[in-house]
């Protein structure tokens, strides 16, 4: 239940906020290859994590709110602000810009939480459980392919489309936002080892090609 | 490396599961009933077959979903992928042969069957809606 | 630290009897365990009309597989009391089997990497010194010291913040170690009978008076199961039930080097294992896989995440290359030790479940269970590690010292 009081109380923290890999933020600067392979920490997002069937009433008082909830595996529903991410049958990540946060003004997490109301299911504030890093450029599908055994082909791996798998070894939400370009969710202790862990597969890309 | 195809994903490395033993074992229906031998056949004894064993897999990095699993301890092959709850299928229901490749395949990723090939009955995206994770299904 | 050290023997170190119709007893696999269960048998207990059944050939399964070390650093009383009844058996084996196979007290190292590890390892110290095992607690520069190759800079993922030491403990050779046994067993009268697989046992109620095998019926009055990973499936046969798991557990070894590594490095929180074998090759332990498996083969990944923490404790490994992995099955209970004793067949006694302590176990494993199979009670080093002890709770649980988790 988000208590908009609280929240509207921590606010005047909101300036000593510290991403999770903020301080890489210069490593990410430099270690980024232009127009080849680009890696940043993305901006603070809202995130939900809410639990629903989605065949319920509930479930479809929530896809009022959110602009759909996604059926399958890989599926990302939403409307122009809101990603709706399928993590399982009933279990869902919703991602927002910053400013949709109630403590900030928005209303996403009091609007979820009342469109649940007392049915059985959960929505839970979850904008600090994890970051995001934006990795683009024609090479990024390479650097990702160094740790992660999903198949990232475009034929396979469609914009618009978010799975769950693990990249790194660090589990993570890997989804495609165009043709060369991809946000990674990793949860925040993993962020400094997942943004290092790319540092060092983009690396090679810094140096000329050898033929 | 295995490749399992869970039943909501599609096909994925074996890293990306964690094995949760023996299949079917229920919980004792009458427990304050049982003697020290029952509870400990409960406890610590579970089937170590040589062959088709039914076993309980736990998507941990994916969908987060329990699900059963026919396999041969032998060959390794995964005969049957089914629903947690669901009775073990009978294996002469033969396996869709495997891709061999860790991919997840357009069909079960992007499109409408999250069905894997290999699944003997398989649960569709809707159908699983109601399962839930662990301590439930872990009792069938 | 060579090759021509090793004994000169025979082209054959035992017979290869054709199976007679009935023995005194007969022991249900030919590796390590076997071969000292009917060694003891026979020597201390005057047991030589007996046999060795081996499915396969001798010593071919986890004896052929495992990775070599001898320690006994266990935690509890109990499991102190067997390994460091086995160690100090392995340092007269050589001697009173006339075979030298390379026993290297070379020391083993338990590595600990967090504060809970160091925590662990000093209190296993602590039981160890009280229960007459040698241990040492090491500082990182002792550890240093004594492993020069060792990385105990801060600016790793799991710095070395100390190790157990235990000065007795190594390594040794270990087909060697089966050959010696065998070739003492078949001096003593012992039939080792290899290509022999049990296919199922005679009962006459509830006491089992024979074993059925590929090469004909056996009758025999006593049946000694020294099958590991296979336990299960031979007690099944007998119609009773085992609580162990079989996993494949994997081990690999790199090419040839120079001595490089002196002792002995463990750690269980990274998961390494790591010896530098007599010819030169580096011996690693990877980790079992999850899943129950018969296979004996395991996963790439468990290997790649091996390597991963091996090169990082030891960075000069890093142009070593892998030569050879390999799988093993072992077979492993709820609390990590083993199971010794009589089972609910009468004259069936079954000896399994040592998981990744079964090597260095081998001469008190072959020991105590003569004993049990010769008089049908447990020796007092036994005595806890008996079936019944999940049935009565009394678990020794030795999932701490038992190096890979299980």
């Amino acid at each position: 239940m988000a208590n908009t009081a609280a929240l509207e109380g921590i606010n005047g923290l909101r300036d000593i906020r510290r991403s999770p890999a903020s301080h890489l933020t210069a490593a990410l600067e430099t270690g980024s290859v232009q127009g080849t392979v680009v890696l940043k920490e993305g901006p603070f997002q809202t995130m939900a994590g809410v639990r629903v069937d989605p065949r319920s009433e509930q479930g479809s008082r929530i896809a009022a709110v959110a602009g759909g909830l996604p059926a399958r595996c890989g599926e990302v529903s939403g409307t122009d602000s809101v990603s709706v991410l399928w993590l399982a049958p009933s279990e869902f990540l919703v991602v927002a810009p910053e400013e949709a946060h109630d403590s900030l003004g928005g209303d996403l997490i009091g609007s979820l939480t009342a469109a649940l109301g007392d049915a059985p299911g959960q929505v839970v504030d979850l904008s600090a459980n994890r970051t995001t890093f934006e990795l683009s450029g024609p090479r990024a599908r390479a650097v990702l392919e160094k740790g992660c055994a999903l198949d990232l082909h475009p034929r396979s791996f469609t914009p618009g489309t978010a799975l769950t798998t693990e990249v790194g070894n660090i589990p993570v939400i890997l989804l495609k936002t165009g043709d060369e370009s991809f946000r990674l969710f990793p949860r925040a202790s993993f962020a400094d080892f997942l943004g290092r862990w790319l540092l060092d597969a983009m690396r090679e890309y810094a140096s000329p090609e050898v033929p | 490396m295995l490749l399992i195809s869970c039943p909501n994903c599609g096909s994925r490395d074996e890293t990306e599961f964690h094995y949760g033993g023996q299949a079917h074992v229920p919980y004792p229906e009458n427990p304050n009933d049982m003697n020290d031998r029952e509870w400990a056949e409960f406890l610590f004894y579970r089937d170590n077959t040589k062959g088709t064993f039914a076993e309980r897999w736990l998507h941990s990095t994916g969908c987060r979903q329990w699900f059963n699993m026919l396999r041969d301890t032998v060959t390794y092959d995964i005969q049957a992928v089914y629903p947690m709850g669901t009775p073990r299928p009978d294996v002469s229901v033969p396996a869709a042969a495997e891709s061999g490749t860790a991919s997840t395949a357009a069909d079960s990723t992007t499109t409408g069957s999250a069905a894997p090939s290999t699944s003997a009955t398989s649960i569709s995206a809707t159908s699983t809606a109601s399962s839930t994770t662990a301590p439930e299904g872990a009792t069938k | 630290m060579s090759a021509d050290l090793l004994p000169e023997h025979p082209d054959f170190l035992w017979r290869n009897p054709e199976p007679k119709s009935s023995y005194d007893a007969v022991i249900v696999g030919g590796g390590g365990h076997g071969l000292a269960t009917a060694y003891f048998l026979a020597k201390n207990h005057g047991m030589t009309n007996i046999a060795v059944l081996e499915k396969g050939w001798l010593a071919g399964g986890n004896m052929a597989r495992n990775t070599t070390i001898i320690r006994s650093n266990y935690l509890w009383d109990e499991s102190a009391a067997i390994y460091e009844h086995a160690l100090k058996l392995w340092e007269i084996l050589p001697e009173e089997l006339e075979y030298d196979f390379l026993f290297s007290q070379r020391g083993v190292m338990n590595l600990a990497h967090t504060l809970g590890d160091v925590r662990e390892s000093i209190r296993r110290v602590g039981a160890n010194k009280l229960n007459g095992v040698d241990a040492e607690w090491l500082e990182p520069d002792q550890v240093k010291e004594l492993c020069p190759i060792l990385n105990i800079s801060d600016n790793i993922r799991y710095p070395v913040m100390g190790a157990t030491y235990q000065p007795r403990a190594g390594i040794a050779k270990h087909d060697h170690v089966a050959w010696a046994f065998a070739r003492k067993c078949d001096e003593l009268g012992v039939d080792i009978i290899q290509n022999c697989e049990v296919t199922g046992f005679l009962k006459d109620g509830d006491r089992v008076v024979g074993v059925k095998t590929n090469r004909g019926t056996i009758n025999t009055e006593k049946v000694g199961l020294c099958a590991a990973g296979h336990s299960s499936v031979l007690a099944e046969m007998a119609g009773f039930r085992l609580p162990i798991q079989s996993h494949p557990l994997q081990a690999l070894v790199s090419e040839l080097h120079e001595p490089v590594h002196p002792t002995v490095v463990m750690s269980n929180h990274v998961h390494v294992y790591v010896s530098q074998a007599h010819k030169g090759e580096l011996v690693m332990g990877a980790g079992v896989d999850s899943y129950n498996g018969y296979g004996q083969r395991g996963s790439f990944h468990v290997i790649e995440n091996q390597m991963a923490a091996a090169v990082e404790l030891f960075p000069i490994f890093a142009r070593a290359h892998v030569l050879r992995t390999w799988g093993g099955i072992v077979d492993t209970t709820l609390d990590a030790s083993p199971i010794v004793g009589t089972t609910p067949v009468e004259n069936m006694f079954v000896n399994c479940g040592w998981g990744t302590g079964g090597f260095k176990a081998t001469p008190a494993a072959g020991l105590t269970f003569a004993h049990t199979i010769a008089t049908g009670a447990p020796h007092k080093l036994n005595k806890p590690f008996a079936l019944e002890r999940f049935e009565t709770g009394a678990l020794i649980d030795e999932h701490g010292a038992a190096a890979v988790a299980h």
